[in-house]
């Protein structure tokens, strides 16, 4: 692994550098260490990565820079160099407790040792730990989904992220479901598991800000993830990584990612300093789709004064179908009033069939 | 690909023999070309009076040989060789009579010796489907004679009898003939025995042959020569003709086959329509040989091609008479203007395919002068037509040309009968579409009786199945009127059965419950009384009406059940519970709910989830561009469109 990795920490830091080099007169809210397993490198990169970026785009004050991790042994007993390194916040793969649905999973961790992470993350990062839990397996009955929850939720800090099992297609589980080796739980059982999610998170004091993350308190919501639904700039570093920044120069805004295959990415940035794959211009009219679709994943929905960062001064009422607004109000599925949109409880949950009829 | 109810393999032998107007234009181009390099003189046949003429057609079930036959009599007389450039004309007659395409050149002319004298002998060809009883009466009625051929293995099948009894009715001289009697399961004494006591034809007459290998062919002339009567008429009376058979050709428009019945007709005649007594010039006339050969003249006694200045074939009656311009004459008999037996719904499944759909079922009935058109327009579909057809393979072979050679994608409701309201004060009106069902109140006030279309059914199968057919005919409402044992094994059952109930899947069940064995046959047999009632389909109380039926009371609640189910089925879940009904004379017969979504919700959505989600959720509203809204109620294309085509 040695010199591949020194190369790759190498890349990332000069299409850091590339990247941010031209937002200086910005402030760096978080940073995210995610996708693959960033837990397995080494925290002295972790460390000169953080380094590096401040040196560019000073960090806030309290920003938050979370690390994703598993909770295998190894990567538990590195956790006290990661805070060392600068982290702030640790995010577990828990995923869940039952030890054959893991293995399926093709994990190298049990149920036990997930919550056992959960507990030492807590110890080193009070207050600033997640986990992720997931719904949906085959087999999986409403109740055992309770229990088990219920038990994660003993175990939990500030927030805790709960998703419903998404099949991607080309994974062996999307075949296996094709060819009903699989047999999923159907809809309204799914239904049922995400609603005993948001109930079961309430009754022990989480708040659901989002679709599918609970926090214990607003300064434990995912500074990093609202700003992918509240529209912010960030800029992705990494093979397949994904930016939205504003272009200081033009104004415009840009949508970018990086190539996906790792060898052509570090070859990339090795000759001209960042690996960009495709670079697109956000036009007003996605800015202001977006705004919506992903503003309406959070509770506390879309304000005006939010959405007029890019609508050009057009407000709400003026751009969503406002008929179809009204009656998704009149079924208890929408909020709206003092210049703010946002869903129910109820809407949140069947959210996209309202979105594809109130945006134009 | 949406499929009307037929089963295939019966599809494609019943094809085989069937006559297609619609090849004609294919063929008429080929005709064309070899036009160009045969002899441009014209033939001068005046010298064949009527003593030496015969003019004969040849009847068959399917697969019988009839093909193969009228082959090998062309190559014996000359009219086209085996070898040679013609061997050319031959294979193609066989690669599209394998494509289902019988060619038109089967009606041919051909010249031949026979103790001395020359004969001028006319195969008159008939088409070969149920579907179309009327066009072979008229072609029957052209000829004075007919071969009836019966394939020694199999015996006496459903259209053997129906056209014997055609053939009879027109007077012809029936000559029967065994073919294949070189296979190794014929059984000549055994079918021969049939055709004696089925259509009291003495056995020892029959000529027993094989057309495939060429084995007592060369008896069929001379026999046909001795038994048929030669046409009678008189070249001294005024020009009198039916017509009875006709193509579209794209270079010289509407080619009409026509028997002269007295009289003789030139190049430059005016002639007269009986029927819509409009006028045409004759530019040409000539016989088929096997390729349109023009002649000086076409005398008495004659059968041959007509071009005349018709542009569209509508205006070409099958059965019509033709006379010169100030001389005109008795119409001859039979004449009936085409009937339409099975309607259906077509309309384009992307509204913006319309002119397109348009163009080709143009194009397709421009040689296909039985198939009706009305323009129509349904709530849900948009604007589209209802055609007619003589039948369901009829419109089962247009909707496969539609689709294959004219790549439209069309949507095919299911087929319907044209049933009749009798009014109190004695008027009738066809219902051609559910809208034009009368409502209770008109029901009450001023109808009589709602009447249904019968067929008079004939079917033969081996006797073990006996009672399988006895059932199926009265599941389907019909009356059987008599059985009896064509030989020791075999059974010909006859019944009056309601249409409506021959246009589904009638011959599907018949060939499944007789393991394929049984042969069928029908002919339409007026209209009774009956108890008709309209289905409508609700969805949230608001009624579909692109989904109602009009039907016998007796199958409301089967079908009713039915279509709730499959709307179940196909309707997704919206944001509030649907209620689908199906209801007939107000009252409810089935219900199904279709409950509204709990959950529809992305769990993950981050930076990199952002471009995905967004393309989605934009193909989405796409999506629901398409989408047929009934009051609140979406319903997807794809999901409409099974329900509305022909189903089981």
């Amino acid at each position: 692994m040695g010199v591949e990795h020194k190369r790759i920490t190498s890349a990332l830091l000069r299409e850091l550098r590339t990247s941010l080099v031209e937002h200086r007169d910005k402030e760096l809210g978080s940073i995210y260490f995610g996708g693959g397993t960033p837990s397995l490198a080494n925290p002295r990169d972790i460390a000169e990565i953080i380094e590096t970026a401040n040196s560019l785009v000073p960090l806030a004050k309290d920003a938050e820079i979370t690390l994703e991790s598993n909770p295998t042994s190894a990567e538990v007993r590195k956790m006290q160099e990661f805070k060392h390194a600068g982290v702030t916040r640790y995010s577990i793969g828990v995923q869940t407790l039952n030890d054959q649905t893991l293995q399926r999973m093709g994990r190298l961790h049990t149920g036990a040792e997930g919550l056992a992470a959960v507990d030492r993350a807590r110890s080193l990062f009070p207050g600033k730990v997640t986990f992720d839990m997931i719904f949906g397996f085959e087999g999986q009955t409403l109740d055992r989904w309770r229990q088990e929850l219920e038990t994660a939720l003993c175990h939990a800090d500030g927030h805790i992220s709960v998703y419903q099992l998404t099949v991607e297609p080309g994974t062996p589980l999307f075949r296996d479901r094709n060819a009903q080796r699989v047999v999923l739980p159907n809809g309204d059982l799914q239904a049922q598991m995400y609603e005993s999610a948001v109930e079961l998170c309430a009754s022990k004091g989480f708040r659901h800000y989002e679709v599918s993350s609970y926090a214990a308190s607003t300064e434990s919501e995912s500074v990093h993830n609202k700003g992918y639904w509240q529209g912010r700039q960030w800029i992705g570093i990494g093979p397949s990584a994904h930016s939205r920044f504003v272009d200081p120069r033009s104004g415009k805004r840009i949508s970018s990612v990086r190539l996906p295959d790792i060898q052509r990415w570090a070859q990339m940035c090795e000759s001209i300093g960042h690996g960009t794959a495709k670079l697109d211009t956000v036009s007003e009219a996605e800015a202001k789709q977006e705004a919506v679709v992903f503003g309406l994943r959070m509770l506390d929905g879309l304000t005006n004064s939010q959405f007029a960062g890019v609508s050009n001064g057009q407000i709400l009422e003026e751009y969503l179908r406002m008929d179809q607004v009204r009656q998704y109000v009149d079924y208890g599925y929408l909020l709206y009033g003092g210049g703010r949109l946002a869903p129910t409880e109820r809407g949140l949950q069947v959210i996209d069939s309202i979105l594809v009829e109130i945006v134009p | 690909m949406l499929q009307t109810r037929m089963a295939a393999a019966t599809l494609v032998t019943r094809r085989a023999s069937l006559i297609c107007r619609y090849g004609s234009v294919f063929v008429s181009q080929q005709r064309h070309a070899s036009r160009a390099t045969s002899n441009r003189q014209d033939v001068d046949i005046s010298t064949y009076p009527p003593e030496r003429i015969r003019n004969f057609s040849i009847i068959a079930h399917i697969d019988h040989g009839k093909s193969t036959l009228a082959d090998r009599l062309l190559e014996l007389t000359g009219v086209i060789s085996k070898t040679g450039k013609n061997k050319q004309v031959l294979d193609k007659l066989k690669v599209e009579r394998e494509r289902g395409i019988t060619v038109k050149a089967q009606s041919a002319s051909m010249f031949y010796e026979y103790q001395g004298q020359q004969y001028l002998m006319n195969l008159i060809d008939t088409p070969g489907h149920v579907d179309f009883s009327y066009e072979v009466s008229r072609s029957l009625a052209a000829c004075q004679g007919t071969i009836l051929l019966v394939d020694a293995a199999q015996g006496i099948q459903a259209q053997t009898v129906a056209n014997f009894y055609l053939a009879f009715g027109e007077g012809l001289e029936v000559i029967p003939m065994l073919n294949k009697v070189d296979l190794p399961t014929a059984e000549p004494e055994r079918a021969a025995q049939q055709i004696e006591s089925t259509f009291e034809i003495d056995s020892s007459r029959i000529l027993h042959m094989s057309a495939k290998t060429g084995l007592g062919v060369d008896q069929v002339l001379p026999a046909i020569i001795e038994s048929t009567p030669p046409p009678s008429g008189s070249i001294d009376r005024p020009f009198k003709a039916l017509l009875f058979d006709t193509w579209y050709d794209k270079y010289v428009g509407v080619v009409s086959l026509m028997a002269i019945k007295d009289g003789c007709i030139k190049k430059g005649d005016r002639i007269v329509s009986s029927h819509s007594q409009t006028k045409y010039e004759v530019s040409e006339v000539g016989i088929m040989y096997p390729e349109p050969t023009p002649t000086t003249s076409l005398q008495v006694g004659q059968v041959g091609y007509i071009t005349c200045n018709m542009k569209s074939i509508a205006e070409a009656h099958v059965g019509d008479t033709f006379y010169k311009e100030k001389q005109p004459v008795d119409p001859l008999p039979g004449f009936v203007p085409a009937k339409s037996m099975v309607f259906a719904g077509v309309f384009p499944i992307d509204a913006d395919e319309f002119n397109r759909l348009d163009e080709s079922i143009q194009k397709l009935t421009l040689n296909d002068s039985s198939v009706s058109v009305h323009k129509e327009t349904s709530a849900a579909l948009g604007q589209g037509w209802r055609l007619g057809f003589l039948g369901t393979l009829h419109m089962d072979v247009f909707r496969q040309r539609l689709e294959e050679e004219y790549d439209t994608n069309v949507l095919i409701t299911a087929p319907t009968v044209p049933y009749q309201i009798k009014f109190r004060d004695g008027t009738t009106k066809y219902i051609r579409t559910p809208a034009d069902f009368p409502d209770a109140h008109t029901m009450q006030e001023t109808v009589e009786a709602t009447m249904e279309p019968y067929v008079a059914a004939t079917a033969i199968f081996p006797e073990q199945y006996l009672g399988q057919m006895l059932e199926l005919c009265t599941m389907r409402r019909g009356e059987v009127q008599n059985h009896t044992f064509i030989d020791e094994s075999r059974v010909l059952l006859k019944c009056r059965l309601p249409m409506a109930e021959i246009v589904t899947d009638f011959f599907d069940q018949l060939k499944s419950k007789s393991q394929g064995f049984a042969s069928f046959d029908y002919e339409e047999a007026g209209y009774e009384a009956s108890d008709l009632v309209k289905m409508e389909v609700l969805l949230n109380n608001e009624p579909v009406d692109a989904l109602a039926a009009v039907m016998h009371r007796s199958n409301v609640v089967t079908m009713g059940r039915d279509i709730a189910k499959r709307l179940k089925e196909v309707i997704r879940r919206q944001l509030f519970d649907i209620i689908i009904q199906t209801a007939a004379n107000g009252k409810i017969v089935a219900r199904e709910t279709v409950k509204q979504l709990r959950k529809n919700v992305t769990a993950k959505c981050y930076g990199g989830d952002i471009t995905r989600k967004m393309k989605l959720l934009n193909k989405q509203k796409e999506g629901k561009k398409k989408m047929k809204k009934f009051g609140k109620v979406e319903l997807p294309q794809e999901a409409f469109l099974s329900i509305m085509t022909a189903k089981k």
